[in-house]
């Protein structure tokens, strides 16, 4: 994995003796579980340290962000369990379009979408809708175009706690500043109360479903999301008519077995055919970690 | 497409009966044909599971030849006599690694952004780099190129558009972008983004700096053969505009009226009638020019009128006396200062004329038929003004608080202005520390008052 600002902290292991025991502990407790890959712990744990380099800076300039990070690497994540779960969700996404990025045959020459909607020409609600998730979901991703989750995009308990966090570090670092101490805690309370009225990724997609379901054209929108594997545009849309965060809806899809599809993306209306590639493309994603199990390639998987 | 569904029937034997194009494809790259037995392992592997177990199987099926590796979902579904297949999200798989950013790493400089646009070219994504300067704040959605002024390379081509006609990288595009310190001279440079169906759906790419600020004045800018390669904020735009537009127009202008006069013999009256609307639309199109020219005149930053001696009296009768005619033909009458009356003011002669031109025109152009303007000069303090009073409908509030805002024509579509006139009335105003306002209310008319530093005569 590359990185524009620090390494993952991913290579070194651990030298502590107690950390070898505990892991060792795990592993004889399930030898036979399958566990996360090189890949899905440097992602997961790429994207937290994005996260908490960018809120260190909002909260505070002066923060150095790299030294938080390197003191965090040491003594584990305070919000370890808060941010497991949409760390994981945003990094299987990820890795789950990477795949998809990789495309069939070498492009057309000819476009056969540029014009189909003149530069300039006036965008319809569904159009502008689907244009707002999109730059929503760019926000997700860094300048080089790794992934990140935004803050707009975070539960506002994790949010909460992980501020706080970096303001506690902070607090440690600035011994008995009591004027620094509460310009941290009202900045803390300012960002809380910013991110309170930020449109993230879940607006947009409710945004978009609504756009879309006035004009009778979520199925469609659904079926050519599928068939062209924009997956972010099902992610949002599925979330939508589930009326769940985005990220828990793509969660939900990334570990889903291939015949619980059909009934996850019911309200979707889709018909079983256009639920294929989106089988194909789940089926094909190594180490897929399935709801309530994990995926053994032993096991016959979607046998009906 | 990846949508198809791929079909096969084997039969009892393991042998590949029928086969759509490209399961039979690949079986013939495999050294078999129909009738052969399946020459893909893995599948006739699936197949004879899916047979043992007599029920279906959906796996993942990798499959190579000496072309691609190829990636599908295969579904078995055996019976007595055989098995059947479907396959589908059929597609190669490229030789790319996986999750390598489209960017590399050394292309996003510091100094620079990071974009990516749509096919439309409407940016999705626009980032600064750690030491660069900021991004502005308005950008979602935009356009790349009303972002980023793109500007020509030595042959006059855009590396930009040659690559989106393409859907190809590009790079050394010269653009100018706004900052903070002024424009900017950039460097683009894009990958194109396609969908899993190959679909170009945008580029993602850099803008380094090329320069500091002040390099991007001078670079290069859009030549075009009727105005050069003047910016519109440069003072020379406006006068080009004369040359370019005017001549034409009033050529246009002239040739119809000509044919709608009948100077040449008579025609049918409704070609005539046609000649007199593209004159009419002619005259439009020349105030707009006026308008324009004066916008770009006025807008140019450290603009200042001159300060001459004037008389608003002296200048109301002035613009009655060119107006008087349009006046007429509506039956209007308009009862200007006397000749006695003065109201010695500073403000730039030409400047003052042209604003009470505007004023008193859209009086007309308003007015109904037969009614009454009235304008009055006075004295309030260190101001001396000039009110034009009309019968029309007169204005909302709401109307009046936008009706000095550009382009505003309080939703008329009739071809009588541009909606600048009221808008560089005001800048022309203010541009002479005076002011201009209105006081109106519907039924009742609407009164405009040009006020500005009233002038002691000895």
């Amino acid at each position: 994995m590359r990185d524009s600002i620090a390494p993952s902290g991913i290579d070194p292991a651990s030298p502590s003796l107690s950390a070898r025991l505990r892991e060792l502990a795990d592993y004889l407790a399930a030898p036979t579980a399958g566990r996360l890959t090189e890949e899905q712990r440097a992602l997961s744990l790429g994207i937290a340290r994005r996260l908490t380099v960018e809120l260190a800076a909002r909260l505070d300039p002066a923060i150095d962000g790299a030294a938080l990070w390197h003191d965090w690497l040491r003594g584990g994540l305070p919000a370890a369990d808060r941010l497991a779960a949409p760390c994981f969700a945003r990094a299987e996404e990820h890795r789950w379009r990477a795949q998809s990025a990789l495309r069939e045959s070498p492009p057309p020459v000819e476009a056969d979408g540029v014009d189909a909607v003149p530069a300039g020409a006036p965008l319809s609600p569904a159009d502008r809708a689907r244009l707002t998730l999109h730059i929503a979901d760019r926000r997700r991703g860094d300048a080089l175009g790794n992934p990140c989750l935004a803050s707009a995009d975070l539960d506002p308990e994790v949010f909460r706690a992980l501020l706080l966090d970096i303001a506690a570090w902070r607090l440690g670092a600035l011994a008995d500043d009591g004027a620094q101490a509460a310009d941290l805690g009202e900045t803390v309370r300012a960002l809380i109360a910013a991110q309170a009225g930020e449109r993230g990724i879940d607006a947009a997609a409710r945004d978009y479903h609504d756009a879309l379901a006035d004009e009778g054209g979520v199925a469609e929108a659904a079926a050519a999301a599928i068939a062209g594997h924009d997956w972010p545009a099902l992610i949002a849309l599925a979330a939508a008519a589930h009326r769940r965060r985005y990220g828990d809806m793509a969660l939900a899809l990334l570990t889903a077995e291939a015949a619980a599809l059909p009934s996850l993306l019911a309200p979707l209306r889709l018909d079983r055919a256009a639920l294929a590639p989106l089988e194909a493309s789940l089926a094909r994603l190594s180490g897929r970690a399935l709801a309530g199990c994990w995926l053994d390639d032993a096991v016959p998987e979607g046998g009906a | 497409m990846s949508e198809r569904i791929i079909h096969g029937r084997i039969d009892r034997s393991g042998a590949l009966v029928s086969a759509d194009d490209p399961l039979l494809r690949l079986q013939q790259r495999a050294g078999a044909g129909l009738e052969k037995p399946l020459a893909l392992p893995q599948l006739a592997r699936l197949v004879a599971l899916a047979q043992r177990l007599q029920r279906d199987i959906s796996r993942p099926l990798y499959a190579a030849d000496d072309h691609s590796d190829i990636h599908a979902l295969v579904r078995v579904l055996p019976d007595a006599e055989g098995a059947s297949l479907e396959i589908s999200d059929w597609r190669a798989r490229p030789t790319r690694q996986p999750l390598a950013p489209a960017l590399p790493e050394a292309a996003a400089s510091p100094r620079g952004w990071t974009w990516e646009c749509d096919a439309q070219l409407r940016l999705v994504a626009l980032r600064a780099g750690t030491e660069a300067v900021p991004t502005p704040t308005d950008w979602e959605a935009r356009s790349l190129s009303e972002l980023f002024e793109l500007l020509p390379d030595d042959d006059g081509r855009f590396a930009v558009l040659r690559a989106l006609a393409r859907q190809a990288g590009f790079e050394g595009q010269r653009a100018r972008a706004e900052g903070p310190a002024g424009p900017r001279a950039m460097e683009l440079a894009g990958e194109p983004l396609f969908d899993a169906a190959a679909r170009f759906t945008g580029f993602r790419g850099t803008a380094l700096p090329t320069g500091k600020a002040e390099a991007a004045e001078t670079a290069p800018t859009l030549s075009d053969p009727a105005f050069g390669s003047l910016p519109l904020s440069d003072p020379a735009f406006g006068r080009r505009i004369d040359g370019a537009l005017r001549g034409p127009l009033s050529r246009i202008i002239a040739t119809a009226e000509t044919i709608s006069g009948q100077f040449d013999g008579p025609i049918r009256a409704d070609y005539a009638r046609y000649a007199g609307d593209i004159a009419h639309a002619g005259r439009h199109l020349l105030g707009l020019v006026d308008d324009l020219a004066d916008l770009q005149n006025i807008e140019r930053p450290g603009f200042r009128a001159a300060r001459d001696e004037i008389d608003l009296g002296d200048l109301a009768r002035r613009a009655v006396g060119l107006l008087g005619m349009k006046a007429e033909e509506k039956g209007i009458r308009i009862d200007a200062p006397r000749t006695d009356d003065r109201a010695p003011a500073w403000g730039e002669f030409r400047r003052v004329l042209q604003v009470l031109l505007n004023l008193l025109g859209n009086a007309i152009r308003y007015s109904p038929e037969h009614s009454q303007i009235w304008i009055r000069i006075d004295r309030d303090g260190d101001r001396a003004t000039v009110t034009v009073a009309d019968q029309g409908q007169g204005l909302s509030a709401e109307q009046q608080g936008v009706i000095f805002e550009k382009f505003e024509r309080l939703g008329r579509t009739d071809s009588g202005g541009s909606g600048l006139g009221l808008y560089i009335a005001r800048r022309l105003a203010r541009a002479m520390d005076g002011d201009l306002v209105i006081d109106s209310a519907p039924g009742q008319g609407a009164r405009f008052t040009l006020s500005l530093p009233a002038r002691d005569e000895e």
